[in-house]
């Protein structure tokens, strides 16, 4: 058959066509990872007498301090996060379903807000609790103070623990009903059935959502500058705002990335095994616990938690807001030159807007081509676009610093270079929500759509976007509600005049000016909840 | 022919044979062709491959006499003119069921469309449901919508792939005579593919039986039924038994004792002969060549696994009124009044 040889085209020599979607991914991958390489390559190229003495006399100390930090906070909120999702979704609990909500609502308060928050309620002099104590009891009380390391993790755990929380709650509420009984039939007890059988099921999506909040405190910087305690992200700040030393920066710089590409090269492990999931067509809700004489107290414990992370710091606010509204004074000192409130409402919002605009748009690509394309190529590509998780604010801004004036100078002392900031920091969220509206919809949508006569671009408009939208809109609110809060890369990149929420609270609190931080950093909260309620209601536990 | 296909080859990554194996058959005009084969033989990827959903690695594909792929032309699925109806059915969960319906007729003038919209709602019997949501159908509506959608340009070829596998049993038989008759009534040309022969045999005109990846037998229903080219086919679509025997001048000895019947094989060539419950018959007899292992109920019938002293298993009916139980000693005969396929063994496959 001659015939068959001149059809069959050598293996070797058939290539596959390059799909155009793989180029835009390529730029937006690479986009996405310039920042961190430079600041590699910064490091790296840097004098060996600054690296010698930085090793010397700092690197040690840092290092222990950040990881003790990290180590810390990550098994604070593990603990509160599992604990308070067990007996939100597990068990007989009076009022789960309004707790399930005052649970992740500290997620509208940044950390720095809450340190400022817990600062003011406990600082040894002047505080409002000792100064409370003093007057009832005529002494000064032993009170906990919240600075330093305990005061971090404190302050930490109880604003970042809602993460952890809504991970395990989702896990327990998906958890098939049929292992638990499974245990029980094999002679266990609840308790046993909790530790080597709901644990164990569960454990890949709880350690996923510790790693995020590992690479958190890596990134952390307003909470452990106001609580003085010295991490790599606070000493990066002083090199940069303080000394100005952009050697001893990228050197502090590259050893912190090493350190959270380990953390996130974890994360990316575990993400590809927690994709097993246990809904099955028999799936039915697990047996609730009754808690019995237990009721009163794990009450009390969901009580405590909420108020120390929620209600007390929202009651403060209000107290404070209504104090300086009351007085003219305070109202007037509301403005920085001729600049009021308004501004910095505007500030926020666009700035924030447009990174979660220009993230969404261009996590698209990257999407498309890791879930239809899916390969090495692919998964390479979409994991670059999220090194951004491994890149903390004071990082990118030193980067883009350094970047910036060498290559597109006219951008420089511009806003644009604050949302640049944003985008390649939160882009990595983004991408993951994108990724996951495209998993869920099906190929045969699009490939009908092509057998009914639309080319690749007409089936995406008119067949994936509309059907991918809600979940596009969901990793813009995750991107705007991050932008919002951030804090150090703000600082550093923001031109003279450009002013935000975040950073007049910062200016504000730090000077001691409650009664001036606190309507600013109210309204911080109050805009951030109104993405974080749309990203709620998304999540399985809140669906009816 | 509408349809032709030369040498159409398929291999994925990974893959340890050809998903489609240089396959070449073709499809006339309103004819139902069906393609059968257990999963994985490369039925629904040769599907794709004609749609143009995925690339040949060879082969020429020919529709109305044009070339739409060979080693120079891929004509995109978009440029074809091929329906599709899906397994999952993919309705457009954002569109209703009259702009799903709609989705197809890009181009034409908004009367137009309403009329063709129409036609197919009456066609496929689905008139009520034209403002509804794909979510708010049921099984066999979706699958009728499905099939209105895909008819809707009036492709010149139209691709059915599992489409009744996700309506459950009892709807299924009913769907798909609806299905068959809408299809002869259009005068489709469709190739249809289905993992379960009852179905092939009763949607296709002709039966393509595949097997990893290479057309096994291709032929109207009683051919592959009664008359199979290989082993496989035998097996896989007339629930055959294979008992052993060894060729002799005038028929081939067995376990069940010598079957006469003329053969082309050399003299002394080991073979086996394909046996299905209706071509023996047995008696209850001492000392017999086979022992009763179970009776399975099959209400006029009763259905009966027999162990022969070789060790092979054969199955064979009886009616309902005689009853025989497990342990018998029977004597297990040839009566099948037609001759019986016998493959010889260096031969085998499947």
């Amino acid at each position: 058959m001659n015939l068959i040889e001149t059809l069959r085209i050598p293996r070797s020599t058939q290539k596959k066509p390059i799909p155009t979607v793989a180029w835009l991914a390529g730029w937006v991958a690479l986009l996405a990872t310039i920042p961190l390489f430079y600041i590699l390559i910064r490091a790296a190229g840097a004098e060996s007498s600054v690296w010698i003495r930085i090793i010397q006399t700092r690197l040690l100390k840092l290092i222990s301090n950040t990881l003790l930090l990290v180590l810390s906070v990550t098994a604070g909120t593990t603990i509160l996060g599992v604990g308070m999702a067990w007996l939100t979704e597990r068990t007989d609990l009076p009022g789960r379903n309004l707790f399930r909500w005052l649970l992740a609502l500290p997620l509208a308060i940044p950390p720095y807000i809450g340190a400022i928050i817990h600062l003011a309620l406990l600082r040894p002099h002047g505080g409002i609790i000792p100064q409370w104590a003093q007057k009832a009891f005529g002494t000064a009380m032993p009170l906990p103070v919240p600075t330093g390391f305990w005061g971090a993790t404190f302050v930490l755990s109880v604003f970042s623990f809602p993460y952890v929380f809504l991970l395990s709650a989702a896990a327990f509420r998906l958890l098939n009903a049929t292992y638990d009984d499974v245990a029980r039939m094999s002679g266990r007890n609840a308790w046993q059935t909790f530790w080597q059988v709901t644990l164990p099921i569960i454990r890949p999506g709880i350690t996923a959502g510790a790693l995020l909040v590992s690479l958190d405190v890596l990134a952390e910087y307003g909470t452990v500058a106001l609580l003085r305690y010295e991490t790599f992200s606070s000493a990066i700040f002083i090199q940069l705002a303080g000394r100005y030393d952009r050697s001893a920066a990228s050197i502090l710089s590259g050893v912190l990335i090493m350190i959270a590409l380990v953390f996130l090269i974890g994360e990316f492990k575990i993400q590809g095994q927690a994709q097993f999931t246990q809904i099955t067509s028999s799936w039915r809700p697990a047996q609730q616990i009754e808690l019995g004489k237990n009721k009163v107290l794990a009450l009390g414990l969901v009580i405590a938690v909420i108020f120390t992370s929620f209600i007390v710091p929202i009651c403060l606010l209000i107290f404070w807001s209504t104090k300086g509204i009351l007085q003219p004074a305070a109202v007037a000192a509301m403005q920085t030159g001729s600049l009021g409130l308004s501004n910095y409402i505007i500030n926020s919002l666009w700035s924030a807007g447009l990174a979660a605009f220009l993230a969404v748009l261009l996590s698209i690509p990257i999407a498309i081509f890791a879930v239809r394309h899916p390969g090495i190529v692919s998964r390479v590509f979409s994991r670059l676009a999220q090194v951004g998780y491994a890149i903390p604010g004071v990082v990118v801004a030193l980067s883009l610093v350094m970047l910036v004036n060498r290559y597109i100078p006219f951008l420089y002392a511009t806003p644009l270079i604050v949302v640049l900031a944003y985008v390649v920091r939160y882009i990595p969220q983004a991408v993951r929500s994108s990724q996951s509206a495209l998993n869920q919809l099906s190929v045969t949508l699009e490939e009908a759509a092509r057998l009914l006569k639309r080319n690749s671009l007409q089936t995406f408009l008119q067949v994936t976007l509309p059907l991918i939208f809600p979940g596009l809109l969901a990793g813009g609110a995750l991107v705007f509600l991050s932008s919002l809060k951030e804090l150090p890369a703000t600082l550093l990149l923001r031109p003279a005049g450009f002013e935000t929420l975040a950073v007049r609270v910062w200016y504000w609190s730090e000077e001691g000016f409650y009664n001036q931080a606190a309507p600013v950093a109210l309204l911080l909260v109050l805009i951030s909840i109104l993405p974080l309620f749309f990203l709620l209601r998304r999540e399985a536990i809140f669906k009816k | 022919m509408k349809l032709e296909i030369e040498n159409l080859s398929k291999f994925f990554k990974d893959a340890t044979h050809s998903a489609v194996d240089n396959i070449s058959f073709g499809v006339k005009n309103e004819e139902i062709l069906s393609f059968v084969g257990p999963s994985g033989c490369g039925k629904t990827t040769t599907l794709r491959l004609i749609a143009g959903l995925e690339k040949p690695d060879q082969g020429i594909i020919r529709l109305n006499q044009t070339i739409i792929n060979s080693s120079t032309v891929f004509i995109l699925p978009e440029k074809r003119n091929i329906g599709m109806v899906f397994q999952d059915h993919a309705l457009f969960p954002h569109l209703t069921v009259f702009e799903n319906i709609a989705f197809g007729l890009k181009g034409q003038s908004k009367t137009e469309k309403k009329k063709r919209v129409q036609e197919l709602l009456n066609l496929v019997g689905v008139e009520a449901l034209a403002q509804r949501f794909p979510h708010a159908l049921s099984g066999g509506e979706r699958q009728r919508v499905a099939l209105a959608r895909a008819m809707a340009p009036s492709p010149t070829l139209l691709l059915m792939d599992e489409p009744f596998s996700s309506l459950d049993a009892h709807l299924r038989l009913s769907v798909r005579e609806q299905v068959r008759d809408i299809l002869k009534s259009s005068h489709s040309t469709v190739i249809f593919v289905t993992h379960d022969q009852d179905e092939a045999l009763f949607m296709g005109d002709r039966l393509a039986v595949l097997n990893q990846g290479k057309i096994e037998q291709i032929g109207y229903p009683e051919e592959i039924f009664h008359d199979s080219d290989t082993r496989f086919v035998a097996a896989f679509m007339g629930d055959s038994d294979f008992i052993h025997g060894k060729t002799l001048p005038n028929g081939v000895q067995t376990a069940l004792g010598l079957l006469e019947q003329s053969q082309t094989a050399p003299y002394g060539q080991e073979v086996e002969v394909a046996l299905r419950a209706d071509d023996i018959d047995f008696n209850v007899a001492e000392p017999g060549n086979g022992t009763i292992l179970n009776r399975f109920f099959r209400g006029a019938f009763n259905f009966y696994r027999i162990k022969l002293d070789s060790g092979e298993i054969i199955q064979a009916f009886k009616i309902h009124t005689e009853l025989f139980e497990p342990g018998e000693r029977v004597q297990v005969f040839f009566n099948a009044g037609h001759p019986l396929k016998i493959f010889s063994n260096n031969h085998r496959q499947g």
